[in-house]
């Protein structure tokens, strides 16, 4: 861009309102970061679109949705009546189920377990079974045409065990599981 | 020589600065007022038109076309007359041009806390108002352009040449994404939906962060910083390469805001490498800015309006490192949706747009009231008030908006969310909250102290003359550049050769494809061979071009409007769900329709979006991640840009009706914690049923498959539908007539999710070019 009539480093000779420009060299870190960040992108839409090598989103993270399935199968079986029963009589437990009943049951069924939009939970009428087992089941599938959402894939088999052990420690018409 | 005394038009300039001043502590006024709801749910006082959901958007709209709109049209009326050294061309068209902005700014001010608005992001405005928008700035822009034609110095300076990019632009840019048809006198729907919609609003709704807070400003700069350090620009040529660079890759990379949806997989690779790309160009600007500063860094000490520019320019610097970093697919499914972007934002309105307002501020009001600054103190005190209250603004915006990203998305062991209750991000970032609205309320203070101290300044002074001597040519000046010497030259054939090969080579298939990358690459490195060989001829040829207003302008249009047409028109025309199978979205009933129109008034979209990404976080959260096909019928599309609540693309039939009635009285009743405002008037509103039939008839022009009914019709399904909503919350208590508000935004909110099969006969199946651009690979 060196024309004869001034220096390249130089200053040019026209002045607009005062202002004067001086013509000096693009740095050169400044020319590796432009043409470095066109010469990754062109990488990158190669990689990924040139050689197909790009998922659609719904399939790619339905991919890794199963992946993580198949990794917490072992950890997420519903644990026998007996067992949510032993818990309810731990306190740690029932704390921990008494935190998330608060804040994510109290909503409907009333920090009392009294009910309100949902059921009453501190009495002895259950309409899907008042045994540990069914009402851990009823959490985990919830009750969807009346409202309830299936708390399972948001809760997990751990927090939902708990809340039973709270539920169960807060009505004393549960009974103990025979077996 | 004979020579003439012009007269510059100052009065229009010192009336922009003034309303640029004062618009400028509104907008941040209401800016600390929202940020407070966010904090504080009280501070929405129940009422209607002080909810947040109707305030941002006068927030926004008031900082950007207000605030930064009157100082830009200040700056640019005050640098272009001294830089054509001629008057502006029409006093008249001056004075429309600000009365009119001011007319639409109250316009603005009344109708969005009323609730009137479009639903679309920095586009809200009605239609009355959009058409005022944009007759006023075609006013602008004809005495601008008039101003070039009739100017007495030849060569156009680069501050001109982003002006022009500027104006051109925001024309293309406002006109396209404000296409609507009116169903009333102050609703309209606009003409694209779902995806289109989503597509054409981030183009807009990125450029005009490019075009109307970025390129004028840098304009400015480029005058106002030389002037005020008295030292010459660093480098013709890095402005020339910036310019050209900016303006051509900027307009590419509004699907940023778009990645991991249901936007085609090209167009989200597209958002990302040209904001990669866009780094440098950007950091171009900023070392003209900071490196003219060379030999003049001891004047920062005592000067106000270097200390401003220079920080000013900095923090541009930093949005715009930040910018290509957070439109990194995998950082974005961190940030996206979160506080980090509202902090991002603000690094960029408060310390590049205002502390480059303040600096133009305090150079030129002295000078416009031939008098000196009235407290060089307290503009120090404005500089560092404002430091202050950026950095706390922005820290703690990252602090939360990390803090959300990660919790939002964290997973334990059990392959389930660690989180489970969105509130929980909610109430964890609370007292970050509170220190960015602190940090905003002393940004806010250091401002009134700019405007107190300017308007001392004036009361100290009178509006000076400013006049200038010139020549008048005793020949016509020698003609510029023709078209064909402008655009058939070997620069501009390079670049156009490059981007068809590049075009054909990324959309095309097979042997096309390698041929047209072999032949992008050649003609890169023949560029670069003849450039080394010719370049003193591409230089006077560049120099000749200065001297030619039109042509200059035609090149920057072309520039601009490319990546546009690649990016929008294949959706528009082609159908853009041949990739879809199975899900369809169903058509809304009448009252539905009514549900979602109060939906887009009360500005739900500001903090709930309906958009599941395709990630893990939130599909766990909120179910499959969301497709095309879902919101073909949504004008406006609402995925929304920001989750202060929960996503609600399929919240349909998650809770009973009672829950969502309870929950839009008193939110915190169903969940405990929620900064959500109450909606007390949607109990006692009627639904404007009478409305619907307008709304539907625009509706099936837009191609949306209602049946065909009268007005009576589906004002007598909408009280059926509303009836039934209205008894199921009578069984919980609750009595309320069916023609209520909130029954139809429940009805609405019941919905959300709700697909059907595609209908038949389903689209053509063509695997060719068609399927390629609609994203099925």
């Amino acid at each position: 861009m060196n024309t004869p009539d001034h220096d390249p480093e130089g200053l040019r000779p026209h002045s607009y309102d005062g202002i004067q420009e001086y013509d000096k060299r693009l740095p050169n870190w400044w020319l590796f970061t432009l043409y470095g960040a066109i010469i990754f992108s062109i990488g990158y839409w190669a990689y990924f679109h040139w050689t197909g090598h790009i998922q659609d989103g719904w399939v790619r993270v339905q991919g890794q949705i199963d992946a993580l399935k198949l990794a917490a199968a072992g950890n997420s079986a519903a644990p026998e009546g007996r067992k949510l029963w032993e818990m309810s009589r731990e306190p740690e437990v029932v704390a921990a189920g008494e935190k998330t009943f608060m804040s994510t049951c109290a909503a409907c069924h009333g920090a009392d377990l009294k009910g309100g939009i949902g059921q009453n939970l501190s009495d002895a009428s259950w309409v899907h079974g008042g045994t540990p087992s069914e009402i851990y089941t009823t959490i985990t599938q919830g009750v969807l045409d009346k409202g309830m959402p299936s708390w399972g894939p948001l809760l997990g088999a751990q927090r939902i065990s708990e809340l039973v052990a709270f539920v169960i420690s807060k009505n004393p018409t549960i009974a103990e599981p025979s077996e | 020589m004979n020579t003439r005394i012009v007269e510059y038009n100052d009065r229009v300039v010192r009336q922009f600065v003034v309303a640029s001043a004062f618009w400028g502590v509104v907008a941040m006024l209401a800016g600390v007022l929202i940020a407070g709801q966010m904090a504080f749910y009280q501070l929405n006082f129940g009422t209607p038109w002080l909810t947040f959901g109707r305030l941002r958007p006068l927030h926004t709209n008031a900082a950007i076309f207000a605030f930064v709109g009157n100082m830009i049209f200040a700056g640019v009326y005050h640098s272009t007359q001294r830089l054509t050294r001629t008057r502006l061309a029409s006093d008249f068209l001056g004075a429309l041009h600000f009365w009119g902005w001011q007319a639409i700014i109250v316009g603005a001010a009344i109708t969005l806390p009323l609730g009137l608005t479009r639903g679309k992001e920095y586009a809200e405005l009605i239609w009355p108002i959009n058409i005022a928008v944009t007759v006023i700035w075609v006013v602008f822009a004809i005495n601008f352009f008039w101003t070039l034609a009739v100017r007495n110095e030849k060569s156009l300076y680069v501050a001109i040449w982003f002006y022009i990019a500027t104006i051109i632009t925001v024309t293309m840019l406002y006109i396209v994404n404000h296409l609507q048809i009116p169903t009333s006198l102050l609703h309209s729907y606009p003409v694209f939906g779902g995806v289109q919609d989503a597509l054409v609003q981030w183009w807009y709704g990125h450029n005009a962060v490019a075009f109307f807070l970025t390129t004028p400003i840098l304009g400015i700069m480029y005058y106002y910083l030389p002037k005020a350090a008295e030292r010459p620009v660093y480098s013709y040529r890095l402005s020339i390469v910036h310019f050209w660079s900016l303006v051509f890759i900027y307009i590419w990379a509004g699907p940023h805001h778009l990645l991991n949806t249901a936007l085609p997989e090209w167009l989200q690779t597209l958002g990302m490498i040209f904001s990669l790309m866009l780094w440098a160009p950007s950091w171009g600007g900023m070392l003209n800015g900071l490196l003219t500063l060379r030999g003049a860094w001891d004047k920062l000490r005592t000067d106000p309006v270097l200390k401003f520019f220079a920080a000013g320019v900095t923090f541009y610097g930093m949005a715009t490192f930040e910018g290509p970093l957070l439109a990194i697919r995998s950082v974005n499914a961190l940030s996206h949706y979160t506080d980090w972007t509202i902090g991002h934002v603000h690094a960029g309105t408060l310390g590049w747009n205002s502390f480059m307002a303040a600096g133009m501020f305090y150079w030129l009001v002295p000078r416009l009231y031939n008098t000196r600054l009235h407290s060089t103190r307290l503009a120090d005190l404005h500089f560092w008030t404002g430091m202050i209250g950026i950095l706390l603004y922005v820290a703690s915006m990252w602090v939360s908006g990390i803090a959300q990203g990660l919790m939002l998305g964290a997973v334990t062991p059990e392959g389930v969310l660690a989180y489970p209750n969105f509130i929980e991000a909610v109430t964890s970032t609370w007292a970050m909250l509170v220190t960015r609205m602190v940090g905003g309320a002393i940004f806010l203070a250091g401002f009134v102290a700019m405007f107190y101290n300017l308007l001392r300044t004036i009361r100290s002074g009178a509006p000076a003359t400013s006049t200038i001597e010139v020549p008048i040519p005793s020949v016509p000046p020698r003609e510029g550049l023709g078209l064909v010497r402008s655009f058939f030259n070997a620069p501009v054939l390079y670049c156009f050769l490059l981007m068809l090969f590049a075009s054909l080579w990324g959309l095309g298939r097979g042997m096309l494809s390698i041929v047209a990358f072999v032949l992008m690459v050649e003609t890169a490195l023949a560029a670069m061979i003849h450039m080394s060989i010719a370049g003193a001829r591409w230089s006077d040829w560049y120099e000749r071009l200065l001297e030619s207003w039109l042509p200059f302008s035609v090149l920057t249009f072309v520039a601009v409007a490319i990546g546009g047409m690649i990016q929008i028109l294949p959706t528009v025309f082609l159908n853009q769900t041949l990739n879809e199978d199975g899900a369809w979205q169903r058509v809304y009933t009448p009252l539905e329709l009514a549900g979602r129109d109060l939906y887009v008034r009360e500005g739900c979209y500001t903090c709930h979006s309906q958009m599941i990404r395709s990630l893990v976080g939130d599909v766990l959260r909120y179910g499959p991640s969301g497709r095309i096909a879902e919101s073909l019928y949504d004008f406006p599309y609402q995925w929304g840009s920001k989750r202060t609540g929960p996503d609600l693309e399929r919240v349909g039939s998650k809770y009973p009706n009672v829950w969502h009635f309870q929950h839009l009285l008193d939110p915190r009743s169903t969940s405990p914690g929620s900064t959500m405002p109450n909606y007390p008037w949607l109990l006692r509103q009627k639904t404007d049923l009478a409305a619907l039939e307008s709304k539907i008839s625009v509706q099936r022009r837009l191609g949306v498959p209602f049946p065909q009914r009268s007005g009576d019709e589906i004002v007598a399904e909408s009280l059926a539908q509303g009836k039934g909503i209205a008894e199921d919350l009578a069984k919980s208590g609750i009595e309320i007539a069916p023609d209520r508000e909130v029954i139809a935004l429940i009805a609405y909110l019941q919905q959300l999710g709700k697909t059907t099969e595609a209908p038949n006969p389903r689209p053509a199946k063509n695997p060719g070019l068609a399927a390629e651009l609609s994203g099925r690979r």
